[in-house]
């Protein structure tokens, strides 16, 4: 991380043909949508930049906020769903905007754990099977419903049953009222679920209105029109256009917001979103493509917060159990990965900004290793080597399939992948294009060899059990969430014994452990860790760690890759 | 009146032909009801989950009966909600008309506004500097493609000078014309250069045969101004073409400036109908395609009585049948 603070000196050729190269994407694509929301390939993380754990360094201006003002964020996607916790397909951009409506019941703390925030306790029995939630006293939801065990119940119901964040909360088997204690829900679980907190600082964890909730099960329009208890209320929301919500003067946790009201305004493309902070239409931005990144960073006139904690990981999904296909032979899938060049990605088309990913887990994740087993040089030898004791074993036409998006950078991925396979000794590697809309789904329903993705940020490896637990795989043309259709059962064991683990080093050691797994069976082909960039004007101050009501400081950022808790923004006026 | 029931059958039949084609070829696109279930359930559903959201939305019916029911909704007005994010498709597409429409007219009036000026004068002074100077930069805009002059656009009058909000946010124009203006202005000027050229060569070439005739030569000789030779007496036998092409840019800008509606984010149709597409939005789409042939329909009436006036000829040959 950190801030700019030089005077810019604007290229405008330069700006120009990234202008030019930002439409064109838009012209390539025909309008389908976001070419950054939800994977990317090698060029959004960092080779220069440190990895970071800590916020930006404070000024004395940031260390008094001034309230009021008001700030237009551009994002990178719009949902485009139901706002209801339930059945939003959330990805960085949705939580970015919703959270600000929605308070979670925990929040990732600074210490790389979970504490309460719109809870007041979350409290496990002995063997981690129930665990009993108590809603902070005298909350109001921005409609005046109460927050109470209840909505809580309400809430985690629908979560249980909702499709998305259903298969989260899959061992969930019962939600209640506290018969004791109106204010409190109990929470029974099928299995040990130490880490089931962590479940509740996403999307499982917003909580809406039951009221609203109950209105718009009636009125399907009242859907986009979210009531929560956090810091903002919710004002207008224009699909595509923008979502804008005002300060919610009675929140709970004070002094917060500081901002009279916020913005949120969808501009897909990284390098539009930047003229768009140049041009003075936006106050603050978020970003994850490479060159935007590097642009930020020598713009001196606006200010770059960089986020890299506890983000993503860009890398290449293989299926690896699909009947007949060459890369359910491990050695055949460790030659991709020894054939292919990733910091050579990074630095031609990732403009240099990225740091080669080893594993799942970046430098600021539990489970990280300096050293995972996984290729990390391209050896061109190696994997020629392997590749013809494949074929050696298997006669006949060795063909494989690559699956990309249209936008032009993960193209170019594609095709310096394609030639690199074919070098070593594939006889034919086949690009498929798929556009945006079709793109997660080709992954769930598993109609896919090589797919590039990101995925995996986070904190506690439990929140990628869904990933690559086998229960989460099913037959190709069903949809599951184990894209992979992974099924290793010494993985099962793992991910089970740390869902049940409360134990930090047990959990760390199980962590690890997987990280080497992933390296030896080469089950996916690691690109690079993820880095956003936090773009701002220089009168726009934040985003900061702050003190969550257990007396924790946050994590910086806001648990989630390219997001942060817009309710301590402040703006000098 | 026998003219006008002729055009509104025409235009049933139309929107008929078209949004049946339409329902159709929508079940052919690659992902079929899947991509509809992905993006509505999300990846984790499961098989009955996935077979509700089928049921649900209808898609479960064949082709023909899901069509009869998007007519009947449609003859109702009750259109229903857009599968992603339950708005009304009624409001969707309110929200979208009015864009596309402003940005429709706002650059017909620029192109027209410049190019018939410049043609006219261009044809009267054939191969001078004026008119060599005017063909070479109608060639050089009509080679250059809107994702590139709508960046250099914004470069020069939202990055540098910060005139220009960038993106555009779009205001009514009764409520805020000056925000309205302000938002319409590059989106305008992007669309209107090719515009421009176009409709600048096509009228600049009738022109200079027009003025050619016998009848202008007639003019000349019992002294009839240089203005109103022009603009009394050759343009309007020399609108024909330009007309023409006005009217089918009217309704392929509707529908087809998706990239400068995506570029300065405006939600007007084109964006909308292309969106609603790659979602397999069946009945949004049915229903930007009624608008667009809607408009397309009226665009050719207009045009045809603008022939009319144009010459009396047509009108004459109209009125014997």
């Amino acid at each position: 991380m950190g801030h700019s603070s030089r005077p810019s000196r604007r290229r405008p050729g330069r700006l120009l043909a990234a202008l030019v190269l930002s439409i064109g994407a838009i012209a390539a694509a025909c309008g389908g949508g976001d070419s950054k929301s939800s994977q990317t390939t090698t060029g959004n993380t960092d080779s220069t930049a440190p990895a970071t754990t800590a916020p930006p360094p404070t000024t004395a201006a940031e260390e008094q906020p001034v309230p009021g003002g008001n700030v237009v964020m551009a994002i990178e996607a719009d949902t485009s769903s139901p706002w209801r916790p339930a059945e939003m397909l959330c990805a960085i951009a949705c939580h970015q905007v919703i959270r600000n409506i929605y308070d979670t019941l925990a929040m990732p703390n600074g210490d790389g754990s979970w504490s309460p925030y719109l809870a007041e306790s979350l409290t496990p029995n002995a063997d981690y099977t129930e665990w009993k939630i108590t809603a902070r006293a005298g909350v109001m939801f921005h409609d005046s419903t109460p927050f109470d065990g209840a909505a809580i119940v309400e809430n985690l119901t629908r979560a249980k049953n909702g499709i998305t964040t259903g298969a989260i909360l899959r061992s969930v088997t019962t939600v209640a009222i506290d018969p004791a204690d109106p204010m409190t829900a109990v929470v029974t679980v099928e299995k040990p679920w130490a880490a089931f907190p962590f479940a509740m600082m996403g999307q499982s964890g917003y909580m809406a209105s039951p009221t609203w909730l109950k209105a718009s099960d009636a009125d399907a329009t009242l859907k986009s029109k979210p009531v929560g208890t956090g810091p903002f209320v919710y004002e207008k929301y224009v699909p595509n256009e923008v979502f804008s919500m005002k300060k919610n003067a009675s929140y709970w946790n004070k002094p917060y917001p500081y901002l009279d009201s916020i913005e949120f305004r969808p501009i897909p493309d990284a390098l539009s979103r930047r003229e768009a902070l140049l041009s003075g239409t936006v106050d603050i931005l978020h970003s994850a493509n490479g060159q935007t990144i590097a642009d930020a960073r020598k713009d001196t006139a606006n200010k770059l917060t960089e986020i890299s904690n506890n983000g993503e990981t860009a890398y290449s999904l293989l299926h690896v159990t699909q009947d007949g296909s060459p890369l359910t032979d491990k050695s055949l899938r460790c030659a991709l990965a020894y054939a292919t060049d990733d910091k050579g990605l990074i630095d031609t088309i990732g403009a240099g900004v990225a740091k080669q990913a080893n594993g799942p887990f970046s430098p600021t994740q539990v489970g990280y290793l300096a050293e995972t087993g996984y290729p990390m040089t391209q050896d061109m030898a190696k994997a020629k080597e392997l590749v013809a004791a494949y074929k050696a074993a298997h006669p006949g036409k060795l063909t494989i399939s690559l699956a990309t998006t249209q936008d032009n950078t993960n193209l170019v991925t594609a095709q310096a992948q394609q030639q690199w396979w074919t070098e070593a000794g594939f006889d034919e590697v086949t690009i498929d294009q798929i556009d945006q809309a079709q793109y997660i789904l080709t992954a769930a329903l598993g109609k896919f060899q090589v797919f590039q993705w990101r995925n995996h940020g986070g904190f506690d490896l439990d929140q990628q059990y869904y990933w690559w637990h086998s229960s989460g795989s099913k037959p190709v043309g069903e949809l599951a969430l184990n894209f992979g259709r992974i099924k290793d059962t010494k993985l099962d064991t793992l991910l089970d014994r740390n869902r049940a683990s409360a134990d930090a080093a047990e959990k760390k050691q199980i962590a690890e452990d997987v990280n080497k797994l992933f390296g030896e069976e080469c089950y996916n082909l690691w690109g690079s860790w993820s880095i956003w960039g936090i773009m701002s004007k220089p009168t726009v101050h934040g985003p900061v760690v702050f003190e969550l009501p257990d007396g924790k400081e946050t994590a910086f950022g806001a648990g989630i890759a390219g997001t942060f808790y817009a309710m301590n923004l402040w703006v000098e006026h | 009146m026998r003219y006008v029931i002729r055009k509104l059958a025409q235009t049933m039949f139309v929107v008929v032909v078209v949004t049946f084609v339409t329902a159709v070829a929508l079940r052919f696109l690659p992902g079929g009801n899947d991509v509809i279930v992905g993006l509505k359930a999300g990846p984790g559903a499961t098989k009955e989950q996935a077979q509700q959201v089928i049921k649900d939305l209808g898609l479960d019916k064949s082709i023909p009966s899901q069509y009869f029911k998007w007519v009947k909704d449609f003859i109702t007005g009750n259109w229903g909600l857009t599968f992603q994010t339950n708005e009304t498709i009624a409001s969707a597409l309110k929200r979208a008309v009015p864009v596309s429409a402003y940005l429709m007219v706002y650059a017909q009036l620029v192109a027209l506004g410049l190019a018939v000026p410049t043609a006219v004068w261009s044809a009267y002074k054939q191969n001078s500097r004026f008119d060599r100077a005017a063909t070479t930069s109608a060639f050089g805009m009509l080679s250059v493609p809107n994702f590139i002059v709508a960046p250099v656009l914004v470069l020069l009058f939202s990055v540098q000078r910060k005139w220009i909000p960038f993106p555009a946010t779009y205001h009514s124009l009764w409520d805020s014309p000056i925000e309205h203006f302000k938002a319409f202005v590059l989106p305008t000027v992007t669309i209107a250069i090719p515009l421009y050229a176009g409709y600048m060569r096509v009228l600049r070439a009738d022109m200079i045969g027009t003025l050619q005739s016998d009848f202008i030569t007639t003019a000349r000789a019992k002294g009839v101004s240089t203005p109103a030779l022009l603009f009394k007496h050759a343009l309007r036998p020399s609108l024909f073409s330009i007309v023409t092409s006005a009217a089918v840019q009217i309704g392929a800008l509707m529908g087809g400036v998706v990239i400068v509606e995506t570029f300065f984010t405006l939600n007007g149709m084109g964006r909308l109908t292309v969106e609603s597409i790659f979602r397999h939005e069946y009945p949004t789409v049915q229903y930007c395609v009624v608008v667009l042939a809607l408009v397309y329909v009226f665009t050719n009436f207009l045009v045809d009585l603008a022939y009319a006036w144009i010459d009396p000829r047509v009108r004459v040959s109209r009125a014997l049948g």
